[in-house]
């Protein structure tokens, strides 16, 4: 177990040096790019994709992947946007029930998800797929394809908060890292998740039930998109049927660059947070350093797969 | 209860999408084909539609969309299925410029009145295909010089801007870029940088956050669309930056307060509910025996600012 844990501290150094490496370069490189309003720009910006990267950590670590997490976003949002927009609710209260109804809306899905994929032993590749449908659908047909707004004001100015020059919404969003380390490298569900990942079979026949375990992993994804639902409803003070379109490859980019294997069993939240940042630091700086968007889109794409490139080295050399 | 409601979601959509079979069998059957019905600037196009045909009331009107506003596949089955179900005229929003082409000739070839409106087919691949065909639609390139030198006069002579551009390759966003250049050229504005972002929201806000980084004298924002201009102006907000002008493009109802307050200066209204039932009307005037259609029939376009704003 100890040699364990240390082995994945090791990984996420590696992670954590090439970021390193990547603000070092950005640095020497850009005028602006260590100055402190751009830091806390990239924070802002990594926010909801580090949240939906964070229940993705889960789906991943038990062998499965969740593609509905964009049209969920969608569709968690327009439900806690109608909820927020009901009139004559003082702010405390809407915000708290459109915060329940956001959650609980990722919540059903997330389950619907897990259970359907574990239940009939489906791949959770094409339950996902199904949901990203389902979902936007529902998005579209809840809202009759508007968008929603005129939130309360406190309400849109919170998505905005700093304290000491870090974002609020971040600190959430490092928070919930933080419970997630605990849960999956402290808890017994944590350790049986890894143990799903690695071999499923083991772990049935030590005579738990696999369903449990799937079904979790999906609706703490599930939960999390909710959460960031209303972060997003925050930041940007809207609420559109058609927002998150393609944010599920984001948070599965983050996952893996993170060091998080895609056959499950191997990874960190850690490493995810580290993904995230990577990828933050690459589109803002890449902008800084005056690249255009084409050539942007491309150096991503070639940094995902030096990510499992040098994933199979670092599996080789800690297996040895 | 929410499995209900989800349920029931899927129920009505599933009854939405089935084919409506029965047709009046004296009035002109018009085929509307639209682009993403995701959208508010469609949806409100499609309403417009809809009311139009029930105001007339002497054809019949069936409508496609599509998923999303590159998947041109649909659009394609749709041409085709209404050439199979004999339409008496096609009404129809490419979501491709050339990739559409070729379906509209064979519709042609079947004798069915095809009006080509909102995005211009491209006129390479017309002429390659050998087919003559109108056009009815805004000036994209004139409606973003219109707003752009709305900033102009705003910023006055050598005024830094930016530009965030919708999708790479669609031929609006080209057209809005193209016209945003006009306006610079002619105020004498100072292009500072010109990005994408998709037509996204929360992209906008992001890439512009750091625009503004690298360029902390930006002066004023052209967003080629409003769900962009939105993403600006949160990110100004967030910046603190009330000095920084925006305009956008489109004039969807989330932009209103924001015109009021004076948080975006202006935008372009295309009065997309109108825009589908005036190509029914002309497709329906040859469809009744009346001449062919020639060339471009622009449609209104409107600049909209706080003192217009509804």
């Amino acid at each position: 177990m100890k040699g364990m844990s240390m082995k994945l501290v090791l990984r996420d150094a590696g992670i954590g040096i090439a970021l390193l490496l990547l603000i070092v370069f950005f640095s020497l490189s850009t005028e602006h790019f260590l100055t402190p309003n751009n830091i806390s720009n990239i924070l802002t910006q990594i926010t909801i994709n580090l949240i939906l990267a964070i229940g993705m950590t889960f789906v991943i670590l038990i062998g499965g992947i969740d593609l509905s997490v964009g049209s969920m976003l969608a569709f968690c949002a327009v439900v806690a946007g109608t909820v927020l927009t009901i009139p004559d609710l003082s702010v405390f209260v809407a915000v708290g029930l459109a915060t329940l109804a956001a959650i609980g809306t990722g919540v059903v899905c997330g389950f619907l998800n897990g259970w359907i994929s574990a239940f009939w032993g489906l791949p959770s590749f094409i339950v996902t797929l199904g949901m990203l449908n389902i979902a936007r659908g529902a998005a579209l047909q809840v809202t009759d394809a508007r968008t929603i707004y005129s939130f309360p004001q406190s309400f849109n100015a919170f998505g905005s908060q700093m304290v000491f020059g870090v974002p609020v919404v971040f600190l959430i969003a490092l928070a919930l890292v933080a419970v997630a380390w605990f849960v999956l490298s402290k808890t017994v569900f944590g350790r049986l998740l890894y143990g799903i990942g690695n071999n499923e079979e083991a772990v049935r026949l030590a005579g738990h039930s696999l369903m449990v375990y799937k079904v979790a992993a999906f609706t703490i994804a599930g939960a999390l998109v909710g959460i960031a639902a209303m972060v997003y409803m925050a930041r940007l003070n809207i609420a559109s049927p058609i927002i998150g379109i393609g944010f599920e490859l984001n948070a599965i980019a983050a996952v893996i660059i993170g060091g998080t294997s895609l056959s499950g069993g191997r990874g960190t939240v850690i490493g995810t947070l580290l993904g995230a940042c990577i990828i933050g630091v690459l589109a803002n700086g890449l902008i800084l350093f005056g690249l255009s968007d084409f050539m942007r889109q491309m150096i991503t794409g070639v940094v995902i797969i030096l990510a499992v490139i040098i994933d199979k080295y670092r599996e080789r050399i800690t297996a040895a | 209860m929410k499995l209900f409601t989800a349920a029931s979601i899927l129920a009505l959509s599933l009854a939405t999408a089935l084919p409506t079979v029965a047709f009046a069998a004296d009035k002109p059957v018009v085929g509307l084909v639209m682009k993403s019905l995701a959208n508010d600037f469609f949806k409100n196009m499609l309403e417009g539609a809809e009311a139009h045909a029930k105001k007339r009331g002497d054809y019949e009107l069936k409508a496609i969309g599509m998923q999303n506003e590159t998947d041109f596949e649909s659009q394609l089955n749709g041409v085709e299925n209404f050439i199979t179900q004999g339409v008496d005229a096609i009404v129809i929003a490419p979501a491709d410029s050339r990739a559409m082409v070729a379906p509209l000739k064979k519709a042609m070839d079947a004798g069915i009145t095809v009006v080509n409106f909102d995005v211009s087919l491209d006129e390479q691949a017309k002429k390659d295909a050998g087919i003559d065909l109108a056009f009815v639609g805004p000036d994209n390139r004139g409606g973003a010089k219109m707003v752009g030198e709305a900033l102009a006069k705003a910023l006055g002579e050598g005024g830094k801007v930016v530009i965030l551009e919708g999708n790479p390759g669609a031929d609006n966003a080209a057209q809005r870029k193209l016209g945003f250049e006009d306006a610079i050229a002619a105020g004498k504005l100072n292009l500072l940088d010109s990005r994408t972002a998709h037509w996204e929201t929360e992209e906008a806000n992001s890439v512009f956050s750091t625009m503004l980084t690298a360029h902390p004298d930006i002066q004023g924002v052209m967003a080629a669309n409003d769900s962009m201009a939105i993403g600006v102006v949160k990110a100004l907000d967030a910046a603190g930056r009330s000095d920084i002008k925006v305009v956008g493009f489109d004039n969807v109802s989330a932009v209103a307060p924001l015109l009021k307050d004076g948080k975006l200066l202006a935008t372009v209204d295309q009065f997309g509910s109108q825009m589908a039932a005036d190509a029914i009307d002309k497709a329906l005037e040859v469809v009744a025996g009346g001449p062919k259609l020639e060339g471009w029939i622009k449609t209104n376009i409107e600049l909209v600012t706080k003192d217009n704003v509804k």
